[in-house]
């Protein structure tokens, strides 16, 4: 079997600090993305458990699959839930939903949540779009700019260099460091021109740490001429998969001349966050809550 | 009860294929809306307007280059299609090069009995621009007389004058009734409204919007309003994206689009006699394309007063990929929208736009807008 390099590794995660049976309002937020789906199980206001999986080619599946998989060995199902909130480009299929709410207000409420109240600008890197968005104190969008029509700059655009350098892309970061001098980046227009670049660069002889730096430095550029069309007030954070790559973040931190904020728990699972946080509130203004 | 208008504007070329047959008279497409239908109409000609048809098409490639905007690009290829071919006759008024690109290659391509490009004056504000007008209308008018063979009056021109007055009149004063809180007909009524008012003959359409505007005041859509928008940019006559935006939460109340308001929003005024300097008058003055909105900047306080007196809580500001005068106007328009405490949302629109994407956006700009308290 071929390795496939772009896979990143699903998992999924409880909180051993809680027992939700103490819980009065128990939500769920489901983000189903274009690459991944997440879901989120917020106990009264707590972080309780989720899960990040890969969507599969069914939305509808994919929201179930990541429920499951964030239920699984709680001993919770889905009639311990109060509300749920669908998210994502999937959100209006999400079957077990409420309510569906914009990937886009769904990660400003859980930046919020991840990195604090004094958040103001978040960059979510997905899986195959890109977003600025800047937020007030509670977490609400006062402003969004998204990529138009491209993957240059987003996560599927690095599964593709991952494959094309056969480099797992949980590594890609690190190894774009290890280079003697910084190379200039690649082609930003598009993802298939910059994987060409790099075939070329490849056959000419460069190795394939350079290549890695040419093109995470490529992305951060990329993301940066989105940001400046809007503006960045601090504090600045980024969610979505790239946040987890250094190679990009630490470049694209360096063009901005700014910090951005240690994220508290998975990047990944902030639109979902964001999803259950809702949820909370909703499940409270409906009456669903018990007193 | 709107109806009609919609289906005027999707069956555009069997109806005036069907004009044709019943009048025998000609008909003339034209590419931007300041041509003078007026003089058109004086010579019983029927005045259609080329749009495109929002279809993926491979057919202008080696006319057009690429980077010219969809818009004059899909126009084209309607052309190389063969759907206008019962046009007798095309012109243009002098406006941005793209659809003027679009004019030449069709002349070039597809010929026609009569072709005219009137040079439009693009510097409006000069005192100059309606003498001149009138001048190149007089050149104009002349051009058709020679087609067709026939004398063109004062007393023609002025029945051509009252007939898109009146066609103006009816169109503003139903797009007032949406100032209300509950506007009678839906954005995208409005625009097949306004979209069958180019394509249809003028006195069909009068008749029609005269039968159905007593009963407006009093219809009511049925639907929630949800969020009140307004849509602002070059032509848009994208129904899909329209109907996309209607049914998430909004209801677009207002435009500032030359398939819209700009079309129609100002009359001509007599004054003493000579009609051919009345309908010089009424194109200098109209609402201004970005082409002729210089020096001064009359767009914007005009949209800016349309958004405050339709009461709109946000305005889509979308554009034709390309298009450079509206690029160079979304700048200033924004800031404009901002600093009156109205949020924007920026578009850019091909041939065909992508509905999902779009959605994304429409629904967080709305949710953006929404007082909800979720937090």
């Amino acid at each position: 079997m071929t390795t496939e390099y772009w896979r990143w590794k699903e998992y999924n995660w409880k909180n051993p600090d809680i027992d939700w049976k103490d819980a009065k309002n128990i939500t769920v937020g489901v983000d189903v993305g274009s690459v991944s789906s997440q879901a989120v199980i917020m106990t009264d206001g707590e972080l309780y458990a989720y899960s990040n999986m890969r969507t599969g080619s069914d939305s509808p599946e994919s929201a179930e699959n990541a429920l499951d998989w964030a239920l699984k060995d709680t001993g919770m199902t889905l009639d311990n839930i109060l509300y749920a909130v669908g998210t994502g480009y999937g959100r209006v299929n999400v079957p077990f939903a409420d309510r569906a709410i914009t990937e886009i207000a769904c990660h400003g409420r859980g930046a919020n949540f991840m990195y604090g109240p004094t958040v103001r600008t978040i960059l979510d890197m997905g899986g195959q779009d890109c977003k600025v968005i800047q937020v007030d104190e509670k977490g609400k969008v006062q402003e969004f700019l998204m990529n138009d029509k491209c993957a240059a700059g987003t996560g599927r655009g690095m599964e593709v260099f991952a494959d094309l350098l056969e480099i797992p892309i949980e590594d890609i970061g690190e190894l774009s460091f290890q280079v003697d001098e910084e190379p200039e980046p690649v082609s930003s227009t598009c993802v298939i021109f910059a994987k060409t670049e790099a075939t070329g660069l490849l056959r000419q002889g460069w190795p394939k740490n350079d290549v890695l730096a040419a093109y995470c430095s490529a992305m951060a550029l990329r993301v940066v001429a989105l940001i400046e069309r809007v503006g960045v007030e601090e504090d600045f954070a980024i969610t979505g998969g790239i946040a987890k790559n250094a190679g990009v973040v630490k470049r694209l931190t360096g063009y901005l001349n700014l910090e951005a904020l240690q994220p508290k728990h998975d990047t990944q699972i902030a639109g979902a966050l964001g999803g259950a946080l809702f949820a909370q509130t909703l499940a409270v203004k409906e009456g669903k809550v018990p007193s | 009860m709107m109806e009609q208008f919609q289906e005027w504007a999707q069956e555009r070329h069997s109806y005036a294929q069907e004009w044709k047959k019943q009048t025998g008279g000609k008909v003339v497409g034209y590419f931007c809306t300041y041509v003078p239908e007026e003089i058109l109409y004086a010579a019983d000609i029927l005045p259609v307007r080329i749009l495109g048809s929002h279809e993926p098409q491979d057919v202008t490639e080696p006319h057009i280059f690429g980077m010219f905007c969809p818009f004059c690009r899909d126009c084209l290829a309607q052309g190389l299609k063969g759907r206008f071919d019962y046009l007798d006759g095309i012109m243009i008024a002098q406006s941005c090069i793209h659809i003027r690109q679009a004019f030449t290659s069709w002349e070039m391509h597809l010929p026609t009995d009569f072709s005219y490009y009137l040079p439009m004056p693009n510097h409006v504000q000069s005192k100059r621009a309606t003498p001149f007008l009138r001048g190149e209308l007089e050149k104009f008018k002349g051009a058709v007389e020679e087609w067709t063979g026939t004398t063109i009056t004062d007393e023609k021109l002025n029945t051509g004058i009252d007939l898109m007055n009146t066609n103006r009149r009816l169109q503003k004063q139903i797009y007032e009734l949406r100032q209300g809180g509950n506007p009678p007909i839906t954005g995208l009524e409005a625009m097949y409204l306004t979209i069958s008012s180019q394509t249809t003959s003028k006195e069909d359409h009068n008749r029609e919007m005269e039968r159905v505007v007593s009963e407006l005041s009093d219809r009511s859509t049925g639907r929630s309003i949800g969020t009140r928008l307004m849509l602002v940019g070059s032509e848009n006559d994208d129904t899909e994206f329209v109907n996309m935006v209607e049914s998430v939460g909004a209801t677009v109340v207002i435009d500032d689009h030359c398939t819209g308001t700009r079309y129609f929003w100002n009359e001509s005024e007599p004054n003493g006699g000579d009609p051919l300097e009345e309908i010089a008058r009424r194109y200098v003055d109209r609402p201004a394309c970005p082409t002729k909105d210089w020096p001064d900047r009359t767009r914007i306080p005009h949209v800016l007063k349309m958004a405050k007196e339709w009461d709109v809580a946000g305005a889509i500001l979308i554009q034709q990929k390309f298009c450079d005068p509206h690029e160079l106007d979304i700048p200033a328009l924004t800031k404009a929208f901002h600093e009156a405490g109205i949020k924007t949302l920026f578009l850019e629109f091909d041939v065909t736009v992508p509905l999902g994407p779009f959605r994304v956006r429409v629904e967080a700009f709305l949710e953006m807008l929404s007082d909800e308290d979720l937090f």
